[in-house]
């Protein structure tokens, strides 16, 4: 009589051992935090999204409402467009420039500690002294990037009074700012590529250009996606550097989702209801593309 | 362990649902009336924010009120820009304070006390009119007591004004235009080199100073009703507009504001500009910070004179412990003797009438001070119904955008005007 193959079991209940619960009370004290700081506010969001508010406590029910003004009104849909622009460039280059930053401090060499703790620092520093700062140096009049470009004989420039330049120099501060942490990401996904893999590539003769595109880049592939996924977040939720930057100017050019719903939510007379709504259409966003990504991504590694 | 999982999810999903089926919020207050102010506890909370010299005098004031009525008050100092979240959280959480001082009283007028049911004979016909209409509620109950005045209007830099050789405007003979004024400090801007002849604070409030002189305003007298007229409006767009482009204010100022305030008095206090438009809360900062001889002068003329108005409240709550006590404590504070003690000591502006042509023997730069007291009797009365309208703020924030996109190329000034009516049509639709 053959043995019975082991798959051909029906799947027996497993017994709610230690072990098994083990991992769940290890997560426990994170979970309570998380869910009394994210998951009920975010839960509270959505309800207050149906509601209406003029003074932040006391609601009326409005439907859909909130929705709709987000909908007809031409200021959303604008703040919408630049958010999208904004976070197009920044999680391109993010990407770009922390895998290439990466690339060059994982080589060997003199002083890489140095740089890779100099391209790290920017991301210890408060958003909000970030964007103070930058905001002086790109002033028009005694800024010190015209004063530089001064010295070069360049003209002044209209750094933060041009809507587009304003645009640029806010996508600047934003990657300046982030790519140290994601370049990190990317460094630690480096470090785990097998170097006999390079090696066999070198006895074949392959240039480093080849290394990189043939090897570096496809097995980087789950390290480049969780850099996608986060900076597209992290891009999607840019107020703070942006706040003290520009204020959202010139002429609301650099005015991104997170501070309109800010401004709804936090300055007279407040709009509670319309500022969840806001957050309930960001939330919303950011969630079809991040799932949009992590799929993509699956499907190309299991290819 | 899948049934574990599911498990979570499902208990997830509930309790969202079950928060989403739920009115959030509260309801709103009611008002207790026992009208002895002697009964109850016989101890307040002042929720406070400050201005500067006004805290010292605030204290003394309260030290005073203390010994005379054997009261104990808790004076709680939080930053102007937390004050509007941090009452409100207490609103929600049942902490409400007492007694609050308010730069607007829109988001808690269903939370305020009728201070008519324990003080009216104190307070009601005493304050100046204009303001004092801003403080009742829907039912002419009073809410709030103006507690103290700002009146917009400029400072210039005596020492340049000397260099270039320009006689400054005086109380009989004031600047009679903006033209004038214009040229008087870009004669100074160009004696002294400076990078700007006149500087105005983004703010809508501060614009709204200029248009009023043009004649016009954006809320009218009723505070429910537009009060734009559109050609002055378009009048004075034009000529802030001119003046921006060739170099007379600081254009870059206000595109780079965004949609935040943003003051010029950096300009003013580096000496880059000789006239600076702004209003009397200045003096006390500028007596401490600018290193060279500076003065309030009087407002410009146009179509009329006068500055525009702005202040705070002082107002009780319905939570109040006692709520006769915190009407007693309002009505105190705001009496002749120690309104005057406060307006002298913290270099503020008498709200009350019958201070207005008394002398006030303000603690810092008095004769500066006595120019913004002569201009309250200036500014038009029915600056004071727009200013404390629940529409202004709205209304103020379109005002400061459309003429940043004039400012930026971005349409006519004929094209703001109408923008800004329509805006505020929508402010005071939107402010019920």
């Amino acid at each position: 009589m053959p043995a019975e193959r082991p798959e051909s079991r029906s799947p027996r209940p497993r017994r709610l051992t230690g072990k098994a619960i083990a991992p769940y009370l290890f997560i426990l004290p994170n979970l309570i935090v998380f869910t009394a700081f994210t998951i009920i506010p975010a839960g509270y969001m959505f309800n207050m999204s149906l509601f209406d508010s003029r003074n932040g406590r006391e609601f009326e029910p409005v439907g859909l409402g909130n929705f709709t003004e987000i909908a007809t009104d031409g200021e959303f849909g604008r703040i919408l467009w630049q958010t999208a622009v904004f976070t197009i460039f920044f999680v391109v280059s993010t990407v770009f420039f922390s895998t290439l930053f990466a690339v060059l401090l994982n080589d060997q060499f003199r002083g890489r500690t140095f740089f890779r703790a100099v391209l790290f620092l920017p991301s210890l520093l408060s958003a909000v002294v970030i964007g103070l700062i930058w905001g002086w140096m790109f002033e028009r009049s005694n800024g010190l990037v015209n004063v530089l470009a001064g010295n070069l004989g360049l003209p002044e420039i209209p750094w933060l009074v041009n809507e587009n330049l304003a645009l640029g120099v806010v996508i600047f501060v934003g990657l300046w700012m982030h790519t140290g942490f994601y370049t990190l990401i990317v460094l630690a996904g480096l470090q785990g590529i097998d170097p006999n893999v390079y090696e066999a590539a070198r006895v074949d003769g392959a240039n480093s250009l080849q290394r990189f595109f043939r090897i570096t880049w496809p097995l980087l592939r789950p390290t480049t996606l969780v850099v996608l996924i986060l900076s597209t977040i992290s891009g999607f939720q840019s107020f703070d550097f942006i706040w003290t930057l520009t204020g959202g100017g010139p002429v609301g050019s650099t005015t991104l989702i997170v501070q309109y719903i800010y401004e709804k939510g936090f300055s007279t007379p407040s709009r509670y209801g319309l500022a969840a709504a806001g957050g309930v259409v960001l939330f919303f966003i950011v969630f079809v593309l991040t799932m949009a990504n992590f799929l993509y991504g699956r499907r190309k590694e299991a290819a | 362990m899948n049934k574990i999982r599911n498990v979570a999810v499902a208990l997830t999903c509930v309790g969202v649902l079950t928060m989403a089926a739920c009115t959030p919020g509260e309801k709103s207050s009611t008002q207790t009336t026992n009208n002895d102010p002697r009964s109850g506890p016989q101890e307040l909370t002042y929720l406070y924010f400050t201005d500067g010299p006004d805290e010292q005098a605030t204290r003394d004031l309260i030290a005073q009120y203390e010994k005379e009525k054997n009261v104990k008050v808790n004076l709680e100092i939080v930053p102007f820009s937390n004050l509007e979240q941090t009452l409100q959280a207490r609103l929600s959480g049942g902490n409400a304070p007492d007694v609050a001082r308010l730069s607007a009283l829109t988001n808690f007028k269903t939370d305020l006390l009728d201070l008519n049911t324990y003080q009216k004979a104190a307070l009601d016909g005493k304050f100046n009119e204009g303001f004092d209409k801003a403080t009742k509620g829907a039912n002419g109950e009073r809410l709030a007591v103006p507690s103290d005045l700002t009146i917009n209007g400029p400072f210039i830099n005596v020492d340049q004004f000397k260099k270039a050789g320009v006689e400054p405007p005086t109380k009989d003979k004031p600047w009679k235009s903006w033209q004038e004024m214009v040229d008087a400090a870009n004669k100074v801007k160009v004696a002294n080199k400076t990078e700007y002849a006149v500087a105005v604070d983004v703010s809508g409030h501060r614009f709204s100073t200029m248009l009023s002189q043009y004649g016009t305003n954006l809320i009218g007298a009723d505070g429910k009703s537009v009060g734009l007229d559109e050609a002055r409006a378009t009048q004075m767009i034009s000529d802030f507009a001119r003046w921006n482009s060739d170099g007379t204010m600081p254009k870059d100022l206000v595109l780079q504001a965004g949609s935040k305030y943003k003051a010029a008095n950096e300009i003013f206090l580096a000496q880059q500009v000789p006239v600076y438009l702004s209003g009397n809360w200045q003096v006390a900062a500028f007596d401490k910070n600018a290193k060279f001889g500076w003065q309030a002068v009087p407002n410009p003329c146009q179509a009329r004179c006068g500055g525009y108005p702005g202040g705070k409240f002082m107002a009780g709550f319905k939570k109040a412990k006692n709520p006769a006590l915190a009407a007693e404590f309002v009505a105190w504070m705001n009496s002749a003797q120690a309104q005057k003690q406060m307006d002298a000591g913290a270099n503020f502006l008498p709200t009350r009438k019958d201070l207005v042509d008394t002398t006030i023997d303000f603690k810092v730069r008095k004769d500066d001070m006595e120019v913004f007291k002569n201009e309250i009797k200036n500014t038009p009365e029915d600056t004071y119904g727009g200013a404390y309208a629940p529409a202004f703020t709205n209304a103020a924030k379109a005002f400061v955008s459309e003429m940043s996109n004039v400012l930026a190329g971005k349409q006519q000034p004929a094209e703001a005007a109408t923008k800004i009516k329509t805006a505020t049509e929508k402010a005071i639709k939107d402010a019920g």
